[in-house]
């Protein structure tokens, strides 16, 4: 099976200030693995026991990230630009996709940020998706996946080709060592532009501005400790949490 | 031997080591600690560049700077009255001599030049430990994984825990080291050049004593990026805790003061945040070397705080160049030991970063004194409010004005002309 896993296609939010004008300035913010992006790459490996596992990444991440955890074939695209724009990010995924000669399975994560991402890149591939994909296994074409819906498990069977939209349940067990990471970096990446992938993305999404949600400031308590219980008891109450 | 010489941290100090050897066709290995070089430093500050231009030809044209500063301002702050030496001059610029610098931007390009001339850069890599066999560095420790080369850099900055562990170094007393607390105030390019007069790409660098820290030995900074101000205090730590004062509130006190907020004005906060710093001076370098190990930069304890200019990144340069050099020799004959590494120290005290050092040996001691602080600046306000301060009362010669103000002061001339002396004596 050949399996395709997506990581490190957006910034991190938390590197975006935004300024009084309401302007986001990204500084010299470079995209980064995402908080499922580990999960991806463990669902992508289990997938792709057996057959191949390809790397894709979008923009200026550096694709060591990935290599130094189990992929044996990097792609990336360095001029993707990150854009606000959903689908457009995944058209440019999609085509990616397509020039690496297809998948199996795309492999993406569930990206709180980018909600529409996974669904737009299963649309634009004509593939079905599952979204919130915990964990998955692969038996011939057919996909066993795992997933989270509100407090209920389900267990989904899919046949391939299909997108994997994956949900991290916890922090990455175990980062690789500085060894993968120092053998990562001698691997190879194959870089493919977007006028080789026939993409010219434009930015649909216009933004009027962005407002940081308002601050509530913070209380601090000081005293003796039994002091200070008793007040944070009595702030408690007044602000109807007790 | 997986490597020709493992550097550890990719600030200034780090990023020149590697460079040079790299260029040198020798395998190095750059690791940092942050996600990216530069994403742990907070340091906006003035870079002494000339050294750099020897490193980086056409460093200032290059390199991710911020303005040239041409203008240098000394101020003494009171409650209500600000004396200061402006000092203004194209020659600064001509060749440049100073740039302030915001070094997430730099140590990223940094660590950019190193990998282009060859140099394996792993950011992301927390060293816990140092390798090494009777006496003898051999390389470092990362969780399970262990590296050896055949010498390693320490330039892991002010607080080294490498270089403690390795025993050069024991724990800094408080009144060597001090807490920096910046703000990066956002203002439009042509606002900063307006407010502080000076031209497109050019800049100020304000040094302050006295009210700006309440009495607490240290100071009051100021520099002009490109579109922002860096501005803080950086706060001795044995007299804050004697003092029983916060960073925090006099930091706000500082941005606050009436002479300094009208500077501000306008401007969008865009990041705080604070750091150790290293304040020791020549007291502070230990012993720099060990059989297959050297200890560059702020590690090193290569800071210098002479009231006129605070330093480091330009002596860490330094330090940077004659490890390099060192280095270059010790693989070309392949001897690491003691004697061949003491080879950077001497190449290190011969430079004029090892020079300065020595020269100003006794500025720590000259900027301790707390009259600096307190007394001096209200009694040059004091002389000057009796030149201006035309209240139709005749006015007095200069000199019972002076007197008088000295007097008032309860400085006394003997305590004024011994004081005088120092500083000639420690500047």
């Amino acid at each position: 099976m050949k399996v395709v896993a997506l990581y490190k296609w957006a910034r991190d939010p938390e590197a975006a200030n935004v300024r009084a004008g309401g302007v986001v300035d990204w500084g010299n913010a470079k995209m980064v693995a995402g908080d499922d992006d580990h999960a991806v790459l463990e669902v992508a490996k289990a997938l792709a026991e057996g057959g191949e596992l390809v790397g894709l990444t979008l923009g200026d991440g550096d694709a060591a990230w990935a290599l130094a955890r189990g992929v044996e074939v990097a792609y990336s695209v360095p001029d993707a630009p990150f854009l606000a724009d959903n689908a457009a990010t995944a058209a440019i995924m999609a085509a990616a996709v397509k020039h690496i000669g297809g998948a199996d399975v795309v492999v993406v994560g569930d990206a709180e940020q980018h909600p529409g991402v996974p669904a737009a890149l299963a649309g634009l591939l004509g593939w079905p998706a599952l979204l919130g994909v915990t964990s998955a296994t692969a038996e011939g074409e057919r996909l066993t996946a795992v997933r989270r819906v509100g407090d209920t498990i389900q267990t989904v069977w899919v046949d391939a080709p299909a997108v994997l939209s994956v949900a991290a349940t916890g922090e990455e067990a175990k980062p690789p060592g500085m060894m993968q990471m120092l053998q990562a970096r001698k691997k190879p990446v194959t870089q493919v532009s977007l006028a080789e992938l026939g993409v010219d993305p434009k930015e649909g999404v216009a933004s009027r501005g962005t407002r940081l949600p308002d601050v509530t400031g913070a209380k601090m308590l000081e005293g003796s400790p039994a002091q200070v219980a008793a007040d944070l008891v009595a702030a408690l109450r007044s602000d109807g949490v007790l | 031997m997986d490597f020709d010489v493992i550097v550890v941290g990719a600030g200034i100090a780090g990023c020149v080591t590697a460079y040079q050897l790299a260029s040198g066709g020798h395998s190095v290995l750059l690791v940092e600690r942050g996600a990216e070089p530069g994403a742990k430093n907070l340091s906006g500050g003035v870079l002494y560049c000339r050294v750099m231009e020897k490193v980086f030809p056409g460093f200032v044209d290059k390199a991710p700077v911020e303005r040239r500063i041409t203008r240098n301002y000394l101020g003494f702050l009171n409650q209500d009255s600000l004396v200061g030496i402006d000092y203004h001059d194209q020659r600064l610029g001509q060749p440049v001599n100073a740039v302030s610098v915001l070094r997430a931007k730099l140590d990223a390009w940094l660590a950019e030049q190193c990998e282009g001339a060859g140099a394996v850069v792993m950011p992301g890599i927390k060293v816990d430990s140092l390798l090494s066999e009777n006496g003898q560095y051999r390389g470092i420790k990362a969780g399970d994984d262990e590296l050896t080369a055949n010498v390693v850099v320490l330039a892991d900055g002010v607080n080294s825990f490498l270089a403690r562990e390795a025993g050069l170094r024991g724990k800094e007393p408080l009144k060597h080291l001090a807490v920096g607390v910046k703000s990066v105030i956002g203002l439009p390019a042509g606002v900063i050049e307006d407010r502080f007069g000076v031209a497109p790409g050019e800049g100020a660098a304000y040094a302050i004593v006295g009210d700006c820290t309440a009495g607490v030995g240290g100071g009051g900074f100021l520099y002009t990026n490109q579109e922002s101000l860096s501005i803080g205090v950086v706060l001795r730590l044995d007299d804050l805790v004697a003092k029983g004062l916060g960073s925090v509130e006099l930091h706000d006190r500082f941005v606050q003061h009436p002479g300094i907020a009208p500077l501000l004005k306008d401007g969008e906060l865009l990041e705080y945040g604070c750091h150790l710093v290293a304040e020791g001076g020549q007291a502070m370098v230990h012993d720099l070397a060990r059989p297959g190990l050297v200890v560059v930069g702020d590690a090193a304890g290569l800071t210098l705080n002479t009231g006129l200019t605070v330093r480091g990144m330009d002596l860490a340069a330094a330090s940077g160049i004659a490890a390099a050099s060192a280095i270059e020799d010790a693989l070309a004959d392949k001897h690491f030991s003691q004697a061949a590494m003491d080879g950077y120290v001497a190449r290190l005290n011969q430079s004029f970063a090892g020079k300065d050092m020595a020269t100003y040996a006794k500025a720590p001691a000259f900027m301790e004194n707390p009259r600096l602080f307190n007394d001096y600046g209200p009694l040059l306000a004091n002389i000057l409010r009796g030149f201006y301060n035309l209240d139709t009362t005749p006015r007095e010669h200069a000199l019972p004005v002076v007197r008088g103000a000295l007097k008032a002061s309860g400085l006394g001339l003997v305590r004024l002309a011994r004081d005088g002396l120092a500083g000639v004596r420690a500047l």
